[in-house]
């Protein structure tokens, strides 16, 4: 059974606005599954969908079998969610904010209170964790945050743009500690994010959103490859459309080339990245040249003509 | 910081019914009594009723002592709004800074988390009503209440606690900010408290105003709480305008009844629809 399975789900607000546009998708048990894509891309009102805080407008999803709308208590109960934002009791310690959450999901007192000292441990709060969460740096709230997502024990973990608004350091300290959770064969994790190194690092499969809709969905591996192995980027003066179709003409792009404003992508297939640098000279098209490898951005670009990190 | 790898315990087991209740309202607890402002400032008002402006009103219009307790009481109506609508106030503070968007995955019904917030809300009135009390004893002022008549008088104060609590929990899920709700709440605390008979009998106001009167919720409960301590049916009387006490007493527990049932009810309904959008 997927421990989360999403069909036809859309979500339309009030005045209009339609946010998710019938997205299908199911997550493995033990999956790390990435939700790519900008700010108002529909990321963060799916997972309120499958976390019972948006109501669908159509379309149905489980979480380990569980239909949110028709089940949304059990549905919650196997499920625990770390926001966007920072949502903690400030006034209250570390430790009670995590004994609230164990005892409110019904674990019980004796065992969250090891639970909680393993955890605590584990997240590196041991010291803080009877220190009021208010007087948290915004890192060891995040670890709080994820802690208390953990303490009872869920099947399925959301995790909406967990590292947003931290300073790099905690970033990269967040993101390791989210890496940990990997090896929890029993957790299936959700996670969004518009950072498209989060979503190469951490995820098992990742789905491209892009105005309510998925665009995209694999393996970070196979959604590269499908790009080569490299590509060349350059900037044109002029038509770009008539830069592309000369490219075409010379054998150096494929159907798969494209291009955003003045900038032409050209994934490389079989050609090195010398030859059509070459080649680009030889048609007289380019002011600026460079070869690398490609990254989920160009995936994102390709398939929506928006840079992911220009939308975000 | 190690990096986090660990085994998942035994899988999470059903709550008990009342568990998640007493732990949401210990949290509500523990909140409130991080923030002394919602203990004090309600009282601040009602003993400077009691002990200021009912003593000087007794001097200034030589009335007789008793209307000393007829204003205690009187201040009771104003303790219990203001109250309440403080505690409305930290749903508004929880809801934009506090864990309510947690509260609202946990696997109970979102009514619990306004039930949880009405009965710290109840014993906070509960410990104020009895500061109020026992301040006005202090000054002197006399109460004349039996066990029976106790009995009448919590009733009326817990029903009408409740009732206002759920009006507190309506306006917060309705307003956005908590500036907006603040400035809802004169209109909906203290004006009903000039005109249920606080200060002076319903019957003193314009006819108009005295059948208005009637109709407030607030009005039956300090009947209510005047027969019940000071043995006074003269507030049921105009209200009810029957001879039996005890029958106007218990139309009036019902009428509070009835008000704490719907706005109770209407505040339940109000939270789980807008946890949901």
């Amino acid at each position: 059974m997927n421990a989360i399975e999403v069909t036809k789900l859309s979500k339309t607000y009030p005045g209009g606005v339609a946010a998710v546009k019938g997205i299908d998708f199911a997550v493995a048990a033990g999956e790390v599954f990435g939700l790519l894509g900008p700010n108002g891309a529909g990321k963060s009102t799916t997972v309120g969908m499958l976390t019972t805080t948006i109501e669908p407008s159509s379309g149905s999803a489980r979480l380990a079998g569980f239909d949110v709308a028709e089940e949304p208590l059990d549905a919650r109960r196997v499920s625990s969610v770390v926001f966007q934002d920072p949502v903690v009791d400030r006034s209250l310690t570390g430790r009670r904010n995590l004994e609230i959450h164990a005892r409110l999901w019904g674990v019980e007192p004796r065992e969250a209170e090891g639970w909680i000292i393993e955890l605590a441990a584990t997240f590196g709060l041991a010291d803080l964790i009877d220190r009021p969460a208010g007087t948290y740096s915004g890192g060891q709230r995040r670890r709080l945050e994820i802690a208390r997502a953990l303490v009872s024990h869920p099947r399925v973990l959301f995790l909406d743009e967990p590292t947003v608004g931290l300073d790099p350091r905690i970033r990269a300290e967040l993101l390791e500690v989210i890496a940990g959770l990997r090896s929890r064969s029993e957790l299936t994790v959700l996670l969004t994010t518009h950072y498209l190194e989060e979503a190469e690092r951490l995820c098992d499969r990742v789905a491209i959103i892009h105005a309510g809709r998925i665009v995209a969905l694999d393996t970070p591996a196979a959604l590269l490859a499908g790009l080569g192995r490299q590509l060349v980027e350059l900037r044109v003066d002029g038509s770009v459309s008539s830069a592309l179709a000369a490219l075409r003409d010379r054998g150096v792009a494929g159907e798969d080339a494209f291009a955003v404003g003045s900038r032409v992508t050209v994934p490389l297939h079989g050609h090195s990245s010398s030859e059509a640098i070459a080649a680009i000279h030889d048609l007289g098209l380019a002011g600026a040249i460079s070869a690398r490898e490609p990254t989920l951005d160009d995936v994102y670009l390709r398939l929506t003509g928006d840079s992911l990190a220009a939308a975000a | 910081m190690s990096t986090a790898e660990i085994a998942i315990p035994a899988p999470t087991r059903r709550p008990r019914a009342l568990g998640p209740l007493a732990t949401l309202a210990r949290r509500r607890f523990q909140l409130t009594a991080r923030t002394p402002r919602e203990l004090f400032v309600p009282l601040l008002t009602p003993i400077m009723f009691a002990l200021v402006i009912a003593p000087a009103l007794k001097t200034a219009l030589h009335t007789s002592a008793s209307y000393e307790s007829f204003v205690a009481i009187g201040t009771v109506g104003l303790l219990i709004p203001l109250n309440t609508m403080f505690s409305g106030l930290s749903v508004i503070v929880d809801r934009i800074s506090g864990a309510q968007p947690e509260l609202l995955t946990a696997p109970i019904p979102r009514g619990l988390l306004v039930i949880g917030n009405l009965l710290v809300a109840l014993a906070i009135t509960a410990l104020q009503v009895g500061v109020l009390i026992a301040v006005a004893v202090a000054r002197g002022i006399h109460f004349h209440a039996t066990g029976t008549g106790v009995l009448w008088f919590v009733a009326a104060g817990v029903l009408f606690t409740v009732g206002m609590y759920g009006l507190a929990e309506i306006l917060a899920g309705r307003v956005p900010r908590q500036e907006e709700y603040i400035a809802r709440v004169p209109a909906i605390a203290i004006l009903p408290w000039f005109l249920a008979g606080a200060l002076f009998p319903i019957v003193a106001l314009p006819s108009f105003l005295t059948w208005v009167a009637k109709f407030l919720p607030l009005t039956h409960g300090l009947a209510l709480m005047r027969y019940g301590l000071l043995q006074d049916s003269t507030g049921l009387h105009a209200i009810w305008g029957l001879s039996d006490p005890t029958a106007m007493a218990a139309l009036s527990l019902a009428v509070i009844g009835g008000f704490a049932l719907l706005l109770t009810a209407a505040s339940i309904r109000v939270f789980s629809r807008s946890a949901v959008r």
